[in-house]
C-alpha cells in the first residue's frame, strides 16, 4: 500500500485515515489538536478541520497522513463507502459519556470490515476522558469489544490534549507494518511499481490497493 | 531625404508583421490576428501622416509602395487567420447549441428538413478540424514541388517576354517556347532524380533506425503487440529527431535542469504545437477514434436526450412516451435516419416515410394523438399505454422507466416492418453504461499510451514530478475537444439521477440553510444579508463554473475552490455571529461541511453537476484520490446523493 517516494534511499508512505464518529463526540477537536499542536497552527488547511494533512518521520521513514473527516449525521451515510475506500486506517471516536455513540462505532466497525477486510487498521477511541465522572461506557466493555474485532482501543481528551499524539503515532506504526507486510506479500515487485501507472493498476481484483500505490509520487498537485 | 524618413516606418511595420507571422506559426491565431491588424493600422497611420505633410508628387515613394504591399499581405493573412479563428470557435459553439437544439420543435425540423440533428460535429468534420490545425505550420517543399514552382516562374517570365515581342518576330517566339520547354523538362528531370535519391536515403535511414529500435527492445524474445507498437513509435521518434533540431535542444536543456518543471511545461507546449511530432500524431489519432465512437453512441442514444433538460412537466410528457415501447422505436428510427443522411444509404426513403407520422406524434400530449400512435401497436401494448396515459403521474413513470430500459427483449412489434440493423441499434442502446465503461477504459488507455510515448521521446521526463506535469498537459489537450460529447454520454447514463436531483431542486429551491441542517451560527441571520443575495452564494457561483472547463483537472479545481469558499464563508458568518469564539475551537469539520455543501448544491440549480462529478470520478488521478481534491470530490458526491434523495422522502433534516 505504500509507494516509493521521490527521495533516494529512505522510504516514504502516504496513508489515508478516515475519521468516523457521531456528531458530538469531538472528533473535529481531536484531529485539530493533533494537527495544530506543535510549533504553529499553519497545519490547518483551507478546508479547515474537514481535511487535514500531516507529515511525520517515524524511524527514518517519512509518512504523509491525509486525515478525512466524515459527517456523523445518518443522512449522509448512504455514500459512506466512497469516503473510506482506499483507507489505510480508521479512527472511530465515541464519547465515553454517551452509550449511544459507542453503539454507532460498532456499526461502523462492521461496515469497515465488510468493505475493506483486514487490511485496514482500526482504532476505537473513547474521547472526553476529562468527563470520567459521567462515564457511561465501561472501560472493560470497550476494550474487550475492540480486541474482539481486531481493533486497538485508546482513551483521549481533546480538551486536555491527552492521548492524542500516542494514538496517531501508534496508528502510523501499525499502518507501516501492514504496508511492509503487503510489500513482502507482493514479492519485492519493485520493478513493476516504478513503471506501472494508473491504467494498469485499476484492476478489479484489488481496488483498495490501487490508489495508495500511486499516491506518494503525485502529491505535487 | 524622403526615403530615409520612410525607412524607419517601413522597418517598424515589417517588425510588427514579423511578430504576427511568428504568432501565426505558433498557432496562436487570435494573437496573430490582432498583430496583423495592428500592423495594418500602423502602416496606414504612417502613410497618412506622410501624405498629409508631403506634396502630391512625393507621396508615393518606393518605400510607401512597399508598405502598401505589406499592408495588403497583412490583410490577406488576417483574413485567413480570421477563418481559422472562426473554425476554432465552432467547438464552444457546439456547447452553446446544446440546449436550444433540444427544444420540442427540433425533432420536427429534423424530420422535414433533413438537417444535421446532433449538436455535435460529426466525426468527419472533427477530423478535418484536426487536420486544419495541422496544416497551419509551414511544410518543407519536396524537390518536385520546388521544381514545379520554378517552372511556374519560368512560364511567367516567358509569357511576359512573349507579350513584349512584335507579331513579326515569330522566329524568336518559337525559340523562346522551345527553350522554355527544354528548361522546364530539365528542371523536372533533375527534381525527379533528387527526389528518388532522397527517398532512398530516407528508406535507408528508416531501416537503420528500425534496427536501432530493435536493439533497444530486443531484451524480450517474443514481442507483445504493445512492445511492437513501442518499437514502431520509437523508430518514428528517432526519425523525427533527426529531421528536427528542437528535440535535441530541449533534451540538453532538460538534462541541465532536470528538476525544473517549467521546462517540462515548455517542452510539452512545444510538442503540442508540432503536429508532425509522433506524440501529436498519436494524440490526434486516438482522439479521433474516441470521438468517433462517442459520436456514434451518442447519436444512436439520442432518444433519452430530451429527458435531461426539461422542466418536470415536460419530462413527464416525454418520459411517458419514452416508457412506451413504441416510442422507443421512434427514437431509434430517427437516429437511423441520421445515419442515413450521413451515409446516403438507400433505406432513407422507407424509414422516413414510416417515421414521419410517428415523429409528428412525438411531442403530442393529448390522448387523441397518442391514440393515433396505437394503430401501430398490438392490443397488449395498447392496454399498457392507456394505463400509463390515464394515470399520467410522474411516480408511475419512474416505475415504468427502468422496467422498459432494462428489458431489451420487450422490443416493439414494429420490428417486423423495419430492417434488422435497427434491432441491433436498439439493443445496443439498452447497454449504455457498459458502452460508457468501455469508452472510459479507452480514454485511460489512450492517455497512458501518449504518456509513455512522451517519455520514450524524452527520457528525462521519466520521474514522478515530470510525469505528473506531462500527464496534466496531455490530458488537457486530449480532453478539451471531446469533453462535451463525453459529458453527453455521461448524462445519458446518469439521466435518472439527474432527474432526481432536479426534482429535489424544484421542491426545495427556497430552502434556508437551517432547513437542511446547517447550524444557525454558520449562516447570517435573516435581517443581515442584502436582498437578492443568499448565503454561500460565492461558493455556488464557483461551483457552476465547472461547466466552463473541458478537462477533468480544471473541473476538479473548481470543486476544491468551491469547498474552500464554503469554509471561508462559514468562518466569516461564524465570526459575525459569535465574535468571541477562538479561531480553532470551532473550525469547520465534515459535520458542518456536508450540510452546507448540500445547500450549495441545491442552490446551484444545475442537475448536470451529477454527471460532471460522475465523470470526474472516472478521470481523477490516482494520486489525487487521497488528497484534498479527492476529499472535495467525495464530499461533493455525498452531498449530491443526499440532494437526490431529498425528494423521495420526508424531512430533509
Amino acid at each position: 500500500m505504500a509507494s516509493g517516494g521521490a527521495g533516494g534511499g529512505s522510504k516514504s508512505y502516504s496513508f489515508k485515515v478516515v475519521l468516523l464518529g457521531e456528531g458530538c463526540v469531538g472528533k473535529t477537536s481531536l484531529v485539530l489538536r493533533y494537527c495544530e499542536n506543535k510549533f504553529n497552527d499553519k497545519h490547518i488547511t483551507t478546508l479547515q478541520a474537514s481535511f487535514l494533512t500531516k507529515k511525520l518521520n517515524i524511524g527514518g521513514k517519512r509518512v504523509n497522513l491525509a486525515i478525512w473527516d466524515t459527517a456523523g449525521q445518518e443522512r449522509f451515510h448512504a455514500l459512506g463507502p466512497i469516503y473510506y475506500r482506499d483507507s489505510n486506517g480508521a479512527i472511530l471516536v465515541y464519547d465515553i459519556t454517551d452509550e449511544d455513540s459507542f453503539q454507532k462505532v460498532k456499526n461502523w466497525v462492521k461496515e469497515l470490515r465488510k468493505m475493506l477486510g483486514n487490511e485496514i487498521c482500526l482504532c476505537i477511541v473513547g474521547n472526553k476522558i476529562d468527563l470520567d465522572k459521567e462515564r457511561h461506557v465501561a472501560i472493560q466493555e470497550a476494550e474487550g469489544y475492540a480486541e474482539s474485532v481486531g481493533a486497538k482501543h485508546y482513551h483521549t481528551s481533546a480538551k486536555l490534549n491527552k492521548g492524542i499524539e500516542e494514538l496517531f503515532l501508534d496508528l502510523c506504526k501499525r499502518m507501516i507494518e501492514t504496508a511492509q507486510a503487503d510489500e513482502r506479500a507482493k514479492g519485492n515487485g519493485s520493478n513493476q511499481a516504478g513503471t506501472a501507472r494508473r491504467g494498469v493498476q485499476i484492476v478489479d481484483d484489488e481496488p483498495q490497493n490501487a490508489a495508495a500505490a500511486g499516491g506518494g509520487c503525485c502529491s505535487s498537485g | 531625404m524622403v526615403g530615409s524618413a520612410m525607412a524607419a516606418p517601413l522597418q517598424n511595420a515589417m517588425k510588427l508583421a514579423n511578430v504576427a507571422i511568428q504568432l501565426d506559426t505558433q498557432n496562436r491565431h487570435k494573437d496573430a490576428y490582432c498583430e496583423y491588424l495592428k500592423s495594418i493600422n500602423y502602416i496606414s497611420q504612417a502613410l497618412l501622416d506622410e501624405a498629409v505633410t508631403q506634396d502630391g508628387t512625393e507621396i508615393v515613394t518606393a518605400d510607401a509602395q512597399k508598405m502598401l504591399k505589406l499592408a495588403e499581405q497583412c490583410l490577406e493573412r488576417a483574413k485567413s487567420t480570421a477563418t481559422k479563428l472562426g473554425k476554432l470557435e465552432e467547438k464552444p459553439a457546439a456547447l452553446e447549441q446544446h440546449r436550444p437544439t433540444c427544444k420540442p420543435g427540433h425533432r420536427r425540423v429534423l424530420s422535414d428538413g433533413g438537417q444535421a440533428t446532433s449538436p455535435f460535429l460529426p466525426p468527419e468534420i472533427f477530423e478535418k478540424m484536426q487536420i486544419a490545425d495541422t496544416q497551419n505550420t509551414k511544410k518543407e517543399l519536396t524537390p518536385m514541388e520546388e521544381a514545379s514552382r520554378l517552372n511556374q516562374k519560368l512560364k511567367a517570365t516567358y509569357e511576359a517576354r512573349l507579350a513584349r515581342l512584335n507579331p513579326s518576330q515569330a522566329m524568336q517566339k518559337t525559340s523562346l517556347t522551345l527553350s522554355l520547354q527544354r528548361q522546364m523538362m530539365e528542371n523536372l528531370i533533375i527534381a525527379k532524380a533528387r527526389q528518388d535519391a532522397l527517398q532512398r536515403k530516407v528508406e535507408e535511414r528508416r531501416l537503420r533506425l528500425q534496427e536501432e529500435a530493435n536493439r533497444r527492445f530486443s531484451s524480450s524474445a517474443c514481442l507483445t503487440s504493445e512492445e511492437q507498437e513501442q518499437r514502431i513509435f520509437y523508430t518514428s521518434i528517432l526519425e523525427y529527431d533527426q529531421d528536427h533540431d528542437w528535440p535535441r535542444n530541449w533534451k540538453s536543456k532538460l538534462k541541465k535542469n532536470p528538476d525544473d518543471l517549467s521546462l517540462v511545461v515548455g517542452l510539452l507546449s512545444c510538442i503540442l504545437s508540432c503536429p508532425e511530432h509522433p506524440v501529436m500524431k498519436l494524440l490526434k489519432k486516438l482522439q479521433y477514434r474516441i470521438y468517433n465512437k462517442l459520436y456514434s453512441i451518442v447519436s444512436r442514444a439520442n432518444c433519452s436526450h430530451n429527458l435531461v433538460q426539461k422542466s418536470p412537466a415536460h419530462v413527464a410528457s416525454i418520459g411517458k412516451q419514452h416508457s412506451m415501447k413504441a416510442s422507443h422505436s421512434i427514437h431509434c428510427m430517427q437516429s437511423l435516419q441520421e445515419n442515413n443522411q450521413m451515409n446516403n444509404e438507400k433505406m432513407k426513403h422507407s424509414v422516413s416515410v414510416t417515421s414521419l407520422p410517428l415523429i409528428e406524434d412525438y411531442n403530442a400530449n393529448t390522448d387523441s394523438r397518442v391514440q393515433q400512435q396505437t394503430q401501430h401497436m398490438n392490443n397488449q401494448e395498447t392496454s399498457t399505454l392507456s394505463a400509463v396515459d390515464k394515470d399520467g403521474s410522474f411516480e408511475d413513470l419512474e416505475q415504468f422507466l427502468p422496467q422498459f430500459q432494462g428489458q431489451p427483449e420487450s422490443l416493439p412489434n414494429l420490428s417486423s416492418q423495419i430492417p434488422g440493423e435497427f434491432l441491433v441499434l436498439s439493443l445496443e442502446n439498452d447497454n449504455l453504461p457498459q458502452q460508457l465503461k468501455d469508452i472510459v477504459k479507452d480514454i485511460h488507455n489512450s492517455i497512458d499510451r501518449l504518456l509513455s510515448l512522451c517519455i520514450l521521446s524524452f527520457e528525462t521526463l521519466n520521474n514522478a514530478a515530470a510525469k505528473d506535469q506531462c500527464l496534466a498537459i496531455l490530458e488537457e489537450a486530449f480532453f478539451t475537444p471531446i469533453w462535451t460529447l463525453l459529458l453527453a454520454l455521461f448524462r445519458k447514463v446518469y439521466i435518472n439521477r439527474e432527474l432526481a436531483f432536479e426534482r429535489s431542486m424544484a421542491l426545495y429551491k427556497n430552502m434556508k440553510p437551517c432547513d437542511i441542517g446547517v447550524k444557525s451560527k454558520l449562516f447570517p441571520s435573516e435581517s443581515s444579508p442584502p436582498s437578492g443575495c443568499y448565503p454561500y452564494e460565492a461558493a455556488v457561483i464557483e461551483l457552476k463554473q465547472i461547466s466552463k472547463f473541458c478537462c477533468p483537472q480544471k473541473k476538479l479545481e473548481c470543486i476544491v475552490k468551491a469547498l474552500r469558499l464554503i469554509c471561508e464563508c462559514a468562518e466569516e458568518y461564524r465570526n459575525s455571529n459569535e465574535p468571541s469564539t477562538s479561531h480553532t475551537s470551532a473550525a469547520i469539520g465534515a459535520d458542518d461541511l456536508l450540510p452546507i455543501l448540500s445547500y450549495v448544491a441545491l442552490k446551484s440549480n444545475f442537475p448536470q453537476l451529477v454527471s460532471e462529478c460522475a465523470a470526474l470520478e472516472e478521470f481523477i488521478h490516482e494520486g489525487y484520490l487521497i488528497g484534498e481534491e479527492g476529499y472535495c470530490l467525495t464530499s461533493m458526491q455525498s452531498a449530491i446523493a443526499f440532494v437526490e434523495s431529498l425528494h423521495k422522502g420526508g424531512a430533509p433534516k
